[in-house]
């Protein structure tokens, strides 16, 4: 299990955490993401094994968002 | 088609309340608050234009998954055949009005309710003009704050936006994501009280300041009412808005938040007698000659030093009044069936308060005042204004 923060720079409101933290119940592995609109970033605890990076910013860009490595 | 009918009835409402301009004359005082039809009209009009599609963007995700079972429902009864995936699906799509209107509806009383609950609320801060000025400015800041991260103007703006705790947020996407049957719209549009937008949020401070729970009440219903025709329509079309769009519209929304945010400052400016309100600032500049004539009609007989102020449901006239100075003024103030919140007085500088009969007349002694003197008056709102000079 890892956890990795993620910076989102174009989230424009309180709602985009909440579909970025929807991500979790559609990638089995993570654990938990926890999106902040006021931080502009995403924290997210997965399991390596079961899920990949690459995955998990492709499912962060078909939500429409960019999530940079901090 | 009965659904359908329900649409256009919602929007028939929405242009009759735009419609009728009388309406915009009424006005209520209920239980120590007071607003004005026109305010709720502005509620509705705010709902109509920018509330439908703000609240959209944030509750819209809430009602495609109520919609999700129903959709999924509708392909298990009429799987696609052959080649005709999409378009035979398509038009199945009219069972999604049902939900929709679950929702709203569900939506439309919750948010009822809520405005209630934050009138009541007001009603223990209201307890003069200078703390509901004060109250007022907070709202204003509140309103400012919220157009302005909606700009992005800078990052600290972002703290005037609510985040809702995500024990509330993962409830309710889990529960969208399991639920069954029309529950699943009724009990989602219920709890988008807990992810209000930007201008709900901004609704809700007015209900605030309204210091009444019947008053609130009614805000809300006619900003929900107004919301409704607008997500009713979207929702039904595409159930989701595009984020590119959803960004451009932002800032049409933020420009009408920070006009509603300056027009409340202007009012708490107003309710504090302050000489620095748009109103106050500009009465002297704009000669109009309603003003003018009002003004000689209402000149003090000196043998009295009386001064009278007709009080009607579309403001004080004249708004301007000339009074002696270095005397006891009396002054008069005439209500002749008027319902507005003009009705509710206020003097700033005298920290004179007073609800006026709906028909009547109400005499204020005003203390001796030196020549040059600006005294302002307002409603409680700080939306109707005048001032005496005494000269």
């Amino acid at each position: 299990m890892v956890k990795k923060t993620y910076s989102v720079p174009d989230m424009h409101c309180s709602n985009c955490s909440m579909r970025l933290e929807s991500i979790e119940d559609d990638l089995p592995g993570i654990r938990e993401i926890n999106a902040s609109y006021h931080k502009q970033q995403m924290i997210v605890e997965f399991d390596e094994a079961k899920v990949s990076e690459e995955q998990i910013l492709a499912a962060v860009k078909k939500k429409g968002y960019q999530a940079i490595p901090a | 088609m009965v659904l359908a009918a329900l649409g256009i009835l919602l929007v028939a409402i929405a242009i009759l309340m735009i419609v009728t301009p009388s309406l915009g004359q009424q006005g209520v005082t209920v239980a120590g608050g007071s607003f004005s039809m026109s305010q709720i009209m502005v509620a509705f009009v705010t709902g109509v234009t920018t509330g439908g599609l703000s609240c959209l963007a944030v509750q819209g995700g809430l009602l495609a998954s109520s919609l999700a079972h129903q959709i999924e429902q509708d392909y298990l009864q009429n799987p696609p055949q052959g080649k005709k995936t999409k378009a035979s699906v398509q038009p199945k799509r009219s069972n999604s009005a049902l939900p929709i209107l679950l929702f709203l509806t569900s939506k439309m009383v919750m948010y009822t309710l809520l405005g209630a609950l934050f009138g009541w609320a007001g009603s223990f801060l209201t307890f003069s003009p200078v703390t509901r000025a004060v109250l007022m400015i907070a709202i204003a800041i509140f309103m400012l704050g919220n157009g302005l991260r909606m700009l992005n103007v800078h990052p600290i703006f972002r703290y005037f936006a609510i985040e809702p705790p995500k024990f509330i947020t993962r409830y309710i996407r889990r529960t969208a994501k399991n639920g069954t049957e029309l529950f699943t719209p009724l009990f989602l549009g219920a709890l988008t009280v807990f992810i209000p937008c930007g201008v709900t949020q901004a609704m809700l401070a007015t209900a605030l300041g309204t210091g009444s729970a019947l008053a609130g009440a009614a805000l809300l219903f006619a900003f929900t009412l107004g919301t409704s025709p607008v997500f009713f329509i979207v929702a039904y079309l595409t159930t989701e808005l595009g984020a590119r769009l959803e960004k451009f519209f932002m800032r049409f929304v933020a420009a009408v938040v920070l006009v509603l945010g300056l027009v409340t400052l202007n009012g708490a400016l107003n309710l504090l007698g302050s000489p620095l309100s748009f109103e106050n600032l500009t009465r002297g500049l704009i000669p109009s000659t309603g003003n003018s004539s009002a003004l000689a009609e209402s000149a003090p007989s000196s043998s009295t030093g009386g001064i009278t102020l007709q009080v009607r449901s579309d403001g004080y006239f004249p708004q301007m009044l000339k009074a002696p100075a270095g005397q006891k003024v009396t002054l008069s103030l005439v209500t002749n069936q008027t319902y507005s919140c003009a009705r509710d007085f206020v003097i700033p500088d005298l920290d004179y308060y007073q609800l006026l009969p709906e028909t009547g007349t109400v005499t204020v002694d005003i203390p001796a005042q030196p020549a040059g003197t600006k005294m302002f008056f307002t409603c409680s709102m700080g939306m109707y204004t005048g001032q005496i000079i005494f000269e």
